[in-house]
């Protein structure tokens, strides 16, 4: 028995001991005692040298000879241009490198979307040439063909110049700034820039790579506004007056409101002369292009009068339907595709300074064109019965348009209620234009483009949301464009001062050059050749010489 | 007739153009620059299409 306790108690203790190392190793160890730590010093700061890029290694030429299917080795430290090669690389070739990239991606994108800009000139051509008669087609043809030429030797003679002339350094296209003479007087205390110096016939120190881009992107927007009035004076306008006014255009009248907006003149300088916002903002043009197109084209319809049996003897309109509404909507396709040009390829780059918004204007501008479309077919379903096709793809044209100035500088919901305003607005200044001031219009363009562009020149007074940052100022003016409904009265005013020069100063000037053009040379032709068609007459071929023209059915006088 | 309207759409716009000078105050200017607006709108529309439809090609 007393064995038995011995055991017992032995075997307790033996337990106990187990016990007590097994808690003992499973309790967390105890944190052991915080040793006291010196501050790290900061590390100092690793300077690259070039000793340490110089070595960079480069693809072997035996690798390069056998072919790179995957591209890994194309595209390396060895395409980086050297300074010195007997140096090797050095850390200001890699940095010249990224500043040389940058500009070159700005280059690619202003000269690309300007050639989406260019192909438009294709799509006004029909569209115009769909909604004149066929025995015109020829004539209406060659005018939208040749407002390219004409307006390109006006712009490279003189135009380019008084626009851009003294526009100064442009950062995107790498800053070089031979465009550095602008005429300014002295008004009001500040100076008011007129018109450019530099530049005519891009000759001197204006030879200049950065200069080659801003000229081509300029050029296929100034043709832009001259072929807009082709089509309100097509079937009776003289082909050698055409000539003559379209010349001028390009020469003067356009470069000059283009100098005030864009050249740095006086309109672009109305927030840091006066404290009117950003001063006049138009992101693309509305106002530079599309209403300065759109009201010259009213001056001409004034001075050319109407169509023989556009309108009856008390005045009502009649209908005169243009022969290939198929080619028309065509063309406000080709339209809509150059408008991704034109309005994203206004940030005169991709890279740096904000140009990323490249995508939101992209959307903007497709956003409205549809809402144009919508608004304008809705808007004559409900009114004469039939969702029109010619007023549709009018439409579609009015809201690019608007949106055109606000692009760079509104959201997409903005976007939209620009798009729905405008294309009911066009409709209904149409009928105004037609039925009010009996005025004849072949393509609607002084409501697409003339009432449209200064709606879209007011939409940046009231719609800009101040959330673009392109470099961290506009016109000089540090921040972003913010239109009255985000708080800023002053730029609403200073696009209405842009407007009121739209109205008041372009079309007298219009008006004037033409009225000269109509007292010395003659701008209609004569009301034989009229009704014949211009085709023969005036271009010496048919547009369809296959097809027999059936006579047009008498117009209710 | 012509001629006076070309003269009061051109003075629309001298009207605008000069708010800036006439006026510090931005709703002086916005006043302003609505008349002038006006004013080229009855020149052109008012005065100018007028004059030009009394010959129009539809009433001979």
């Amino acid at each position: 028995m007393r064995i038995m306790k011995k055991v017992l108690l032995a075997f307790s203790i033996t337990w106990c001991l187990a016990l007590a190392g097994v808690v003992h190793a499973q309790a967390p160890a105890p944190e052991p005692a915080a040793a006291a730590q010196a501050p790290a010093a900061a590390p100092a700061p690793a300077m690259i040298t070039d000793a340490d890029i110089s070595g960079v290694a480069t693809p072997k030429a035996e690798d390069k000879a056998a072919g790179d299917p995957a591209g890994t080795i194309t595209g390396t430290a060895a395409d980086i241009p050297r300074a010195d090669a007997a140096k090797g690389l050095a850390i200001s070739d890699v940095v010249s490198a990224v500043g040389q990239n940058l500009i070159a991606t700005n280059f690619i994108w202003t000269l690309v979307t300007g050639f989406l800009v260019m192909f438009m000139q294709a799509g006004f051509a029909i569209v115009e040439t769909g909604l004149a008669r066929a025995k015109n087609s020829n004539h209406t043809m060659m005018m939208n063909f040749m407002v390219y030429g004409v307006g390109m030797l006006a712009y490279w003679l003189i135009g380019f110049a008084i626009q851009e002339g003294g526009v100064g350094a442009v950062a995107n296209l790498g800053g070089t700034a031979p465009l550095n003479s602008e005429y300014a007087i002295t008004l009001f205390g500040k100076s008011w820039g007129l018109f450019g110096q530099k530049g005519i016939m891009l000759s001197g120190a204006t030879y200049d790579v950065g200069v080659m881009v801003m000229f081509l992107f300029q050029m296929v927007f100034m043709d832009t506004a001259l072929t807009i009035v082709t089509g309100t004076a097509a079937e009776r306008w003289k082909y050698s007056a055409f000539i003559i006014s379209s010349f001028i255009m390009g020469a003067f009248t356009y470069p000059l409101f283009a100098n005030w907006a864009w050249g740095g003149g006086w309109l672009a300088t109305l927030g840091s002369s006066y404290g009117l916002g950003h001063g006049y903002a138009d992101f693309a043009g509305s106002g530079v292009v599309h209403s300065v197109g759109g009201i010259t084209a009213l001056a001409m319809a004034i001075l050319i009068g109407p169509r023989i049996g556009k309108f009856r003897r008390d005045g009502t309109p009649n209908a005169i339907p243009g022969h290939d509404i198929v080619i028309v909507l065509l063309g406000c396709f080709i339209l809509a595709f150059g408008w991704f040009g034109f309005n994203p390829g206004s940030t005169l780059g991709a890279a740096a300074n904000g140009n990323l918004r490249i995508s939101s204007v992209a959307v903007n501008t497709m956003l409205a064109g549809m809402a144009g479309s919508f608004s304008a077919m809705y808007y004559m379903w409900l009114r004469y019965g039939k969702p029109d096709a010619s007023m549709t793809g009018n439409g579609l044209l009015a809201g690019l348009v608007a949106i055109t100035a606000p692009s760079g500088f509104v959201n997409p919901m903005a976007s939209v209620i620009i798009g729905l305003i405008a294309g009911v607005l066009c409709a209904l200044s149409v009928e105004v234009v037609e039925r009010k001031l009996k005025l004849d219009d072949v393509v609607g363009a002084i409501s697409v483009h003339g009432t449209n562009g200064i709606w879209g020149v007011i939409s940046v007074g009231l719609f800009a949301d101040g959330k673009s940052n392109f470099g961290g100022a506009w016109n000089g003016v540090a921040g972003s464009v913010t239109g009255l409904f985000y708080g800023d009265m002053g730029q609403l005013v200073a696009q209405l001062i842009g407007v009121a020069t739209l109205i008041g100063f372009v079309f007298t000037f219009s008006f004037v050059i033409n009225m000269i053009l109509e007292a010395v040379w003659g701008q209609r032709v004569t009301a034989k050749v009229e009704l014949e068609g211009l085709d023969i007459p005036e271009m010496g071929a048919l547009g369809y010489p296959e097809f027999v023209l059936k006579p047009e059915p008498a117009m209710g006088t | 007739m012509a001629l006076v309207g070309l003269i009061v759409t051109f003075a629309g716009f001298v009207l605008a153009a000069a708010s800036v000078g006439i006026s510090s105050s931005t709703t002086g200017r916005l006043g302003m620059v609505l008349v002038g607006i006006v004013l080229s709108l009855i020149g052109i529309l008012g005065v100018i299409n007028p004059a030009y439809q009394k010959n129009a090609v539809w009433k001979k």
